[in-house]
């Protein structure tokens, strides 16, 4: 599981330290332009091609790395 | 001490404001019969205005803001709530939020890399910045030519750039894109509406900013006289206009650039405030009225973003009371040169066709209003003018540096907000001040 590097990565784009793994990042001022950076960090740290809808089905640290973890690579 | 300011738009307003209240006999020239400059309001309705020219503002926009409360008005927030269109490559869908039918790992990427060249600009000096004159050298498009492999973050770059600036990727300097980005408050503030640069309108119309600004100064504001050329001895200055002379202790010229660079100075600046390659802001605003914003009613916010024109994004614009609804269409970059060259007829006909696509259950308009800045005689374009390539490093260190009694202002001159309504009052009040610092009272004894 990736949850603690996803965190990391939420405090980063979001600029926000108090993320945790239940954090919606759409609730706490994420919008589409700062998803799609999120997104590009997650193919560039976990070699991991995500959309725009996964994330929206997937928007916490907890939920977005089962996907991650859920795809093949 | 007499102070002429050529301009009514918000930086000279703002300056001629500040001035007059320090006790400085103040006199403003228009060239115009309306003061506003970028700012102009449309009647659709009885009542019912919106922003033909500059509308949005945020909350960091504190001068702005600060104004408002000053000249007693208030702002409405921008509304979004429903489902975006979108015409990518012929295809029209219909998506939840803002996303567009793209690649969102590419745009990430493109978003990295320009928000890694915005961090590195300087703002008090971009010309300063590592590496100014290679970014300064490359056009936009040769940035995305060199770094922009995915064909999803290519087709949007250049609807970015019209979007947040009015630019044509072709002509703009990449130094100027980052300055532009950086100076906004970064991509993620100036592309956004709620927390954003987007957050508000002035309710009523942007407009009035100036209309209530210029009501106090009464006979000081002068219109329909454009200045012509302007001279300056060691003992004073003198504005010319078609049939008058005004002598002065300082001028304050705060028109854009290009405009600026078009009056005759003696003696002659020491660079030129505009060279062959500044462009003008690209930017055409459609504005469409209908009997209500039928839109809403279909679960859609009335955001629309298409990858060709005319065009290329739309935003719902009603005013806020509900008596009609107004998709206002945003004609930028290359596409806003093309749609002005266009008839009236044309330009209609047009638009029309598009809108059958992307919103085809709105009756036809009851109201439909071009406004091209492109042309427009005493702007020369808008958002703000768009620097190409070597311009920040030819124009940049003078931009707000005064030429002997001649100071200078309006959004070009401020590198907090360049571009937008705050960067114009906030060099409006840079002015002011440094005009009153410059000269000692004359005719007054300590």
């Amino acid at each position: 599981m990736n949850v603690d590097g996803v965190i990391a990565l939420f405090r980063r784009v979001l600029d926000n330290p108090e993320i945790d793994a239940e954090s919606d990042f759409f609730g706490l001022g994420g919008d589409s332009l700062l998803a799609t950076r999120v997104l590009s960090a997650v193919a560039r740290e976990y070699g991991v091609e995500l959309t725009f809808d996964d994330f929206l089905l997937a928007p916490t640290p907890a939920t977005l790395a089962k996907t991650i973890a859920s795809v093949p690579r | 001490m007499r102070v002429l300011v050529v301009g009514a738009g918000l930086a000279g307003l703002t300056a001629a404001a500040d001035l007059t209240a320090a006790g400085v006999d103040t006199t403003v020239l228009e060239a115009r019969d309306r003061v506003g400059g970028r700012t102009r309001g449309i009647e659709v309705a009885p009542g019912a205005w919106v922003d033909a020219g500059a509308a949005y503002l945020g909350d960091r926009h504190t001068e702005l803001h600060k104004t408002l409360a000053g000249v007693g008005l208030s702002t409405v927030p921008t509304t979004m709530d429903g489902a975006s269109r979108f015409a990518f490559g012929g295809r029209d869908e219909t998506r939840a939020g803002r996303f567009p039918p793209l690649n969102a790992v590419a745009l990430g990427e493109m978003f990295d890399l320009l928000d890694e060249l915005t961090a590195t600009i300087r703002l008090d000096a971009p010309w300063l910045t590592p590496d100014a004159e290679s970014w300064d050298a490359l056009t936009a498009a040769q940035w995305a030519e060199r770094h922009l492999r995915h064909p999803d973050a290519r087709t949007f770059f250049p609807l970015f750039l019209g979007e947040m600036m009015a630019a044509d990727p072709a002509t703009v300097s990449m130094l100027h894109v980052a300055l532009y980005l950086r100076s906004g408050g970064g991509i993620g503030y100036l592309n956004a509406f709620e927390g954003g640069a987007q957050q508000d309108r002035i309710r009523g119309g942007a407009h009035q900013v100036c209309e209530r600004l210029a009501g106090r100064l009464g006979a000081r504001v002068r219109l329909n006289r454009p200045v012509r050329a302007i001279q300056q001895n060691v003992r004073a200055a003198t504005v010319h206009t078609d049939g008058e002379q005004f002598r002065c202790d300082a001028v304050v010229v705060a028109v854009p650039p290009l405009l600026a660079e078009a009056i005759d100075y003696q003696p002659v600046l020491p660079a030129p405030r505009a060279t062959d390659l500044t462009g003008r802001g690209c930017a055409v605003k459609v504005q469409l009225v209908y009997p209500a914003p039928h839109w809403r009613a279909d679960g859609l916010s009335g955001w629309s973003v298409s990858s060709t024109g005319p065009l290329l994004s739309t935003v719902d614009d009603s005013p806020p009371d509900g008596a009609v609804g107004v998709l206002t269409g945003f004609v930028t970059g290359a596409e806003a040169y093309r749609f002005a060259a266009l008839s009236a007829p044309e330009q209609r006909a047009e638009t029309l066709r598009q809108l059958a696509h992307l919103f085809p259950r709105l009756p036809l308009p009851i109201g439909f209003h071009v406004s091209d800045w492109v042309s427009e005689q005493y702007s020369r374009g808008c958002y703000a003018a768009v620097f190409g390539p070597h311009d920040w490093l030819r124009l940049g260190p003078r931009l707000s540096t005064a030429h002997g009694r001649v100071h200078w202002a309006g959004t070009e001159t401020s590198t907090e907000y360049f571009g937008l309504m705050e960067g114009a009052i906030r060099s409006g009040h840079r002015v002011a001040l440094e005009v009153l610092s410059s000269y000692e009272p004359v005719g007054r004894t300590r």
